[in-house]
């Protein structure tokens, strides 16, 4: 007769691996289909500037110290890390991040999650209060669902 | 794009809206919500899998958060355990010198996978009585 093999394991995680948990912007994605079904779509974005002024408060602070190559280290650090397919350019005084395949919604597609239709807003929410607080304007330009967008900043 | 390495502090800063909104009542429900919708790779394993599934997909997820765990599983004994020696959120958030955790942040990991677990016939414990220190033991058994 067959007996089934029982597993017995042990495994050592370490701090020392690379912290890349792409499933998270899963997680963000229900977040923001939570607030807006739950509350509306105003608290999704009271909540979203909320966290931007709270969280991204040294990079503001950076911005307005620094100036455009603040958020151009950032960009590059974020998305290469994520391995998204971009670009960062200059158009006169403008800082412009030309998204040619956003790493969270390929990451999301390839893996079967649900993307709300709604995410690439917390993009111009999240932006738009980083500059906001450091004296500068941006704007977000994008095709829902597609993972590509323009973005562009640039000083009040 | 929020990155995913920042997803942590946008969690907590929404756990903190929520409470000011209705209390911690509607930051539980939040994880509720979460639990039904999120978590469904949890469920598919430890269903499919038991304990072997629970290992299987703690293993994805903490190996890429970097977590500082040790993990066991003996299916002859019937438990899953994880003890957390340096939890990757909590540890962030009291890191980061300009945000707080919120006061019950580590509860969500009470909900969410209790809820999974529990209706598919395991038993889970979660002893937080260090998650101040990033430190947390999970105790999965198979209870029939």
């Amino acid at each position: 007769m067959k007996t089934e093999r029982k597993l017995k394991k042990r495994l050592r995680l370490s701090s020392d691996a690379e912290y890349l948990h792409k499933d998270f912007h899963g997680a963000l994605c229900q977040a923001v289909k939570y607030l807006d079904d739950r509350y509306g779509k105003e608290h999704t974005c009271m909540y979203l500037k909320q966290f931007a002024e709270k969280y991204y408060s040294p990079l503001s602070a950076r911005l307005k110290e620094n100036g455009l190559q603040e958020l151009e280290r950032h960009w590059q650090r974020v998305f290469s890390l994520e391995n998204g397919d971009f670009e960062q350019f200059y158009d006169n005084e403008k800082l412009v991040l030309k998204v040619n395949s956003c790493p969270a919604i390929a990451h999301l597609k390839k893996i079967g999650q649900f993307v709300t239709e709604r995410f690439c807003q917390t993009t111009k929410v999240v932006n738009a209060t980083i500059c906001k607080n450091a004296g500068y304007n941006c704007s977000c330009h994008y095709e829902r669902g597609k993972g590509r967008c323009i973005q562009t900043f640039w000083k009040e | 794009m929020i990155s995913c390495v920042d997803f942590i502090p946008a969690y907590n800063e929404l756990f903190k809206y929520l409470h000011k909104i209705g209390g911690k009542q509607e930051v539980i429900k939040f994880w509720e919500y979460l639990s039904d919708n999120f978590m469904g790779t949890l469920g598919s394993l430890a269903d499919r899998k038991g304990l072997a599934g629970c290992f299987e997909y703690w293993s994805h997820t903490l190996s890429e958060e970097a977590a500082d765990a040790v993990m066991e599983v003996d299916e002859e004994e019937g438990f899953f355990k994880i003890d957390m020696r340096h939890c990757p959120s909590m540890g962030r958030l009291i890191r980061e010198e300009h945000i707080t955790p919120y006061e019950f942040y580590c509860e969500h990991c009470d909900t969410l996978y209790r809820r999974v677990l529990e209706p598919l016939g395991f038993s889970y414990e979660i002893d937080l009585s260090e998650c101040d220190k990033a430190k947390c033991r999970i105790l999965v058994r198979r209870s029939r």
